[in-house]
């Protein structure tokens, strides 16, 4: 646990001094990712090396698990603290081995232990650490020498990693790859995280809560779904985008808006004209249609009208199946690229959940921005 | 061919020059080192001292050797040592300041932030980043400095010939005093290779201390 208590921080002296940051206070709980979030120069990375003491604090306190950080020595502090930076840092001079060995070596531990602790952090990280052991951080592309500075960060098992846009020199493509690596390790590990970011997205993904900066100042500290829909002022709405709404939907999974015991299914070995009736009846032109507990496909009236047989015969695969933890973003992008209002929900097993429409999504949007004003 | 046959037929005497020239210059290079390198790591932490330190070195270069034997030798001479190897290595070691001071200052600075930035971060302490980090890094450069300083000094140490200090350079001086061709070949052409030789060395010895990873990283860069 991080707890920053009225933090200032002014650089200069007399009369040259700039306010980096200004009275914060927040909490960042055990096992939790913070990002600290904002443009350039709003104070996200003092924050962070305040934390660290690479920078000193002007007014206010830190602790750490309840103790203040100035009580502790600053080397002490800093070895017990992960950190990973944005330009990665890697000493060109050593080894990857090496490299992931600095802060065990500086704490001192025996050299069997560092070695095994090598190799089961390049394997947490997905390099064979027979392959990568002893090459050099030039002989590795970005992304690789990235995934060698958050081993290097975790080395010595800190509780706290402290990291400073740690995935920001990295390209998209392989920053997604690393980003959801890290969280699929951080599922594991539970550690408790300060991570400093400038981009919405990445902050939206990684974030169990998000510290929105501006000029110094905390603006926000809420979770990334509350910051979306809930923006406090105009400055936090125009940072997370025009585009909050689709934002949501990335967070929003369709677990939480699907429905259980949609109306419009029907049994398989049902006669496909006494469903035609049905549909008649209840002015419903799309029917869901499942075996025993699969999805099989859907029907139309079109499809069943001249059909003698059961609904089976003539039902129609649906292009893809969701999974509660689908994203609803990724079922709305289905649902617009395969021209389908709606679609069917399985589990690991592939039986049948309930169904995701359209207006079920919809609605699920409008009810988190309820209360909010158009803007 | 004269030279040649000069050489051999002076060869205790060429051997014996050599290795005074020999001396004079590793000896001057060895205490360059000892201060040079030092210093330009200390002046790495405050602008204001590393200017005045890399002008004064400046200063020093620009006087001309000749000039630098004249100005010392009263001083020296307090302590009856105007002339022969104390005021030419003292020169030495004076002019070999410039490229040691300069390059181990730049090589330092030249170390990326994220380094120290990330060193520091892990709990590194001041001395620990220098050792582990800095100086493995800034090694190339560093090495640089003392070639330059070495081949430069080999020059230089010719022309300490003119205050009695010895070496290759009595066979130039004494050779155009004499009017005596073979022998300031001779002279010239051993202190020109002894030159050549030393570069290459150094170039050796750069490659040698530079650490694997810096060599590799350089290779991929070009």
């Amino acid at each position: 646990m991080i707890t920053y208590d009225h933090v200032t921080k002014i650089f200069g002296e007399g009369q040259d001094t700039v306010t980096a940051l200004e009275d914060v206070t927040f909490t960042i709980e055990k096992g939790e990712i913070v990002i600290f979030l904002g443009p350039s120069g709003c104070g996200k990375t003092t924050t962070l090396r305040l934390t660290n003491r690479l920078e000193s604090i002007t007014r206010g306190t830190i602790e750490v698990n309840g103790k203040n950080i100035m009580d502790m020595d600053t080397v002490q502090l800093r070895r017990q603290m992960g950190y990973v930076i944005q330009d990665i840092g890697l000493f060109p001079n050593k080894t990857i081995a090496d490299n992931v060995a600095v802060v065990p070596k500086l704490l001192g531990w025996p050299k069997n232990k560092i070695q095994d602790r090598i190799d089961e952090l390049l394997t947490m990280v997905r390099l064979d650490p027979e392959i990568y052991r002893n090459r050099y951080p030039a002989e590795l592309s970005g992304g690789q020498q990235q995934r060698v500075g958050v081993a290097r960060g975790l080395a010595a098992d800190p509780e706290i990693l402290l990291m400073d846009e740690p995935f920001g020199a990295i390209d998209p493509i392989n920053r997604e790859e690393i980003q959801d690596e890290f969280l699929k390790v951080q599922e594991k590990l539970k550690k408790t995280i300060a991570f400093v970011s400038h981009d919405i997205h990445e902050a939206i993904k990684m974030g169990d809560k998000i510290a929105l900066f501006e000029n110094g100042r905390l603006v926000q500290y809420e979770r990334p779904e509350i910051l979306l829909t809930q923006p406090k002022n105009k400055y936090v709405s125009d940072f997370v985008g025009a585009d909050r709404a689709l934002k949501v939907l990335g967070i929003i999974k369709v677990g939480e808006v699907f429905n259980p015991e949609p109306q419009n299914v029907v049994q398989g070995f049902e006669p496909a004209q006494t469903v035609l009736n049905i549909m008649d009846q209840k002015k419903e032109k799309f029917y869901v249609v499942v075996d025993q507990d699969k999805p099989v496909g859907y029907v139309t009236k079109k499809m069943i009208k001249y059909e003698k047989g059961p609904v089976s015969a003539v039902a129609e695969k649906f292009p893809v199946h969701l999974r509660k933890r689908t994203p609803t973003r990724d079922a709305l992008s289905y649902m617009l690229m395969h021209d389908f209002q709606t679609l069917c929900v399985v589990d690991e097993k592939n039986s049948f959940q309930g169904t995701v429409t359209y207006d079920d999504i919809q609605l699920k949007i409008r009810e988190s921005y309820a209360g909010e004003e158009d803007q | 061919m004269d030279t040649l046959n000069f050489i051999i037929k002076n060869y205790t005497n060429v051997l014996f020059l050599t290795w005074e020239h020999i001396f004079m210059v590793s000896i001057s290079l060895i205490i360059a080192t000892a201060i040079g390198v030092p210093l330009g790591i200390v002046i790495t932490k405050n602008e204001n001292l590393a200017k005045k330190v890399i002008n004064g070195a400046n200063i020093i270069m620009t006087v001309p050797s000749i000039a630098l034997f004249g100005l010392m030798m009263p001083v020296l001479a307090l302590i009856g040592h105007g002339l022969g190897k104390v005021p030419a290595i003292i020169a030495l070691i004076l002019y070999s300041q410039l490229p040691i001071i300069r390059n181990t200052y730049v090589a330092i600075k030249n170390v990326s932030p994220s380094m120290r930035n990330a060193g520091r971060g892990m709990g590194m302490n001041r001395w620990q980043l220098l050792k582990e980090v800095e100086i493995p890094i800034a090694i190339p450069v560093i090495v640089a400095g003392l070639r330059t300083a070495a081949v430069m000094n080999i020059g230089i140490a010719a022309i300490a010939a003119y205050v009695g200090a010895g070496g290759l350079g009595v066979y130039i001086q004494n050779g155009i005093d004499r009017v005596y061709p073979e022998m300031i070949l001779a002279g010239a052409l051993l202190v020109s290779i002894f030159a050549i030789l030393v570069d290459a060395g150094m170039a050796l010895l750069e490659r040698a201390l530079t650490p694997t990873g810096i060599l590799i990283q350089k290779r991929l860069s070009e």
